[in-house]
């Protein structure tokens, strides 16, 4: 079948019932895409399907047949870092890093959607990706400074 | 084993095959059942995604408000007239996992897979809901009370499937309100309510109180509906409530104290509703 990642198409074979982390991570070797528990529960493999987030370990590959799927491997460009990854980093919102991919994923999503979401806001949209080192209060301050960041670009335009 | 994956693209497509597939499942989000097939605990045969058939997923609130039972959670929580008619079940639904999940998982699949736990029965059932079931070319309703039997366990027959859930306009001056605890956010419930009141002056016109988790099933408390009255702080409810359900004790919580929470979130669920009615201030 053929699918749509990160903007280039791929060809793979897939078996019926195989989810989408497993295409990912053992057809594709695309292994920036994590499984924690691979039940739907802590969100390390979270990705975008058409924008929106999603536990990839419950997605069946097969369902994702014309949609537009978006992993980690696809957000930053070849010599330059996503904002949000930016963030992560010069917030030191990283410890092991095994959620990382799963939290900037959201946090890419969240942003897309509310250019300046509240405190709150972020709470919420980021509550299913579970961080077991407890970074949680930078990677609060992470996602909050990008917001911040674009507003004041916006208004120094 | 043989076993593969079907995207039928229309009601009748989708009735046809599962009544030539034996061992076969219908899947939409797939957050309950990809679960369940990945710890092994279930095994079909066949899987049908109802997901590309466009009419599950639509939400048409011009009179009644009927909802597909394949929309999604997100979208569900999202529309306008549900936030603002149905606030209840919005309630329920910004409680209801996590924003992957909801993005999801679709709110047919909530009650098709009947946890007594199912986080948008309480309100649904305080809303009179009754679902929309095809059977072949043949559709009928039953009321949401009838649909759920038990642990897993609806009124579908073998291949029919879950159309629709639609929901009366709650009358003028309806206040309603869903409440739940668990452990942490991202679990299940140990116990939620759902109430919706309308008050004339002091007087009750019209009361209703559901419980989930602390039954086979989510259920309404009419025994404590009958006795529910704004003039004692609801006491009577609440104790009434204690008694018409049967919690158990597992892994989240104990029967006893599943007991004593109803009780109390009986009291604020029909005190939150009281107020959003707008006819009795909490603070009176
Ligand atoms: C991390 C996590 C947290 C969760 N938290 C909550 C929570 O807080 N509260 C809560 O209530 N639930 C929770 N759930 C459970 C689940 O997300 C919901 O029940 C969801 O609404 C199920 O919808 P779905 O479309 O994913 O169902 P699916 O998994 O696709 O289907 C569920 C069942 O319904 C059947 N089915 C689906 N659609 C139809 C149809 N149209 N006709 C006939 N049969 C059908 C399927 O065959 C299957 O048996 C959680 C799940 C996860 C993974
Ligand atoms: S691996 Fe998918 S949610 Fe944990
Ligand atoms: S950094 Fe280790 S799990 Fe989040």
């Amino acid at each position: 079948m053929l699918l749509t990642i990160n903007g280039r198409p791929h060809d793979v074979h897939v078996e019926p019932f195989e989810s989408l982390a497993s295409t990912l991570r053992e057809r594709l070797q695309m292994l920036g895409t994590k499984v924690g528990c691979d039940r739907g529960e802590c969100g390390t493999c979270t990705v975008l399907l058409d924008d929106v987030p999603v536990y990839s370990c419950l997605v069946l590959t097969r369902s994702c047949e014309g949609r537009r799927i978006r992993t980690i491997e696809g957000v930053a460009t070849a010599n330059e870092l996503h904002p949000v990854q930016r963030a992560f980093v010069t917030h030191d919102a990283v410890q092991c890093g095994y959620c990382t991919p799963g939290q900037v994923m959201s946090a890419i999503a969240l942003l897309e959607q509310h250019a300046l979401p509240s405190d709150d806001e972020i709470r919420r949209s980021m509550s299913g990706n579970l961080c077991r080192c407890g970074c949680y209060p930078k990677i609060h301050a992470a996602v909050k400074s990008v917001a911040a960041a674009a507003v004041e670009a916006n208004d120094d335009r | 084993m043989r076993y593969s994956y079907h995207r039928p693209a229309s009601l009748d497509e989708a009735s046809d095959m599962a009544a030539a597939l034996p061992n076969a499942r219908f899947i939409q989000g797939g957050t309950d059942l990809m679960v369940r097939i990945g710890q092994g605990r279930e095994r079909p045969g066949h899987l049908i995604s109802l997901r590309r058939i466009g009419e599950l997923t639509t939400i048409d609130a011009n009179r009644e408000i009927r909802i597909g039972a394949g929309a999604t959670l997100s979208d569900t929580l999202a529309h306008p007239d549900i936030r603002r008619r149905l606030p209840a079940l919005a309630q329920s639904l910004a409680a209801l996992g996590s924003r992957q999940v909801r993005n999801m998982g679709t709110i047919g699949g909530n009650l098709c897979n009947a946890s007594p736990a199912a986080d948008t029965a309480p309100p649904l059932l305080v809303y009179d809901a009754r679902v929309e079931i095809r059977n072949g070319r043949a559709i009928r309703c039953l009321p949401l009370a009838e649909f759920l039997l038990g642990p897993g366990k609806t009124a579908l027959q073998a291949g029919e499937i879950l159309v629709a859930i639609v929901v009366p306009d709650p009358p003028e001056g309806t206040g309603s309100a869903f409440i739940r605890r668990g452990r942490v956010t991202m679990d299940l419930a140990i116990a939620s309510v759902a109430a919706s009141v309308r008050l004339n002056g002091g007087a009750s016109i019209a009361i209703r109180v559901a419980a989930g988790a602390v039954a086979p099933t989510p259920r309404r408390l009419t025994a404590a509906e009958a006795v529910a009255t704004p003039t004692d702080d609801w006491s009577r409810a609440a104790i009434a409530a204690r008694e018409q359900i049967e919690p158990i004790t597992d892994l989240r919580a104990s029967a006893e104290y599943r007991r004593h929470l109803t009780g109390i979130l009986v009291r604020r669920a029909l005190t939150m509703a009281a107020a959003a009615s707008g006819q009795w201030s909490i603070d009176r």
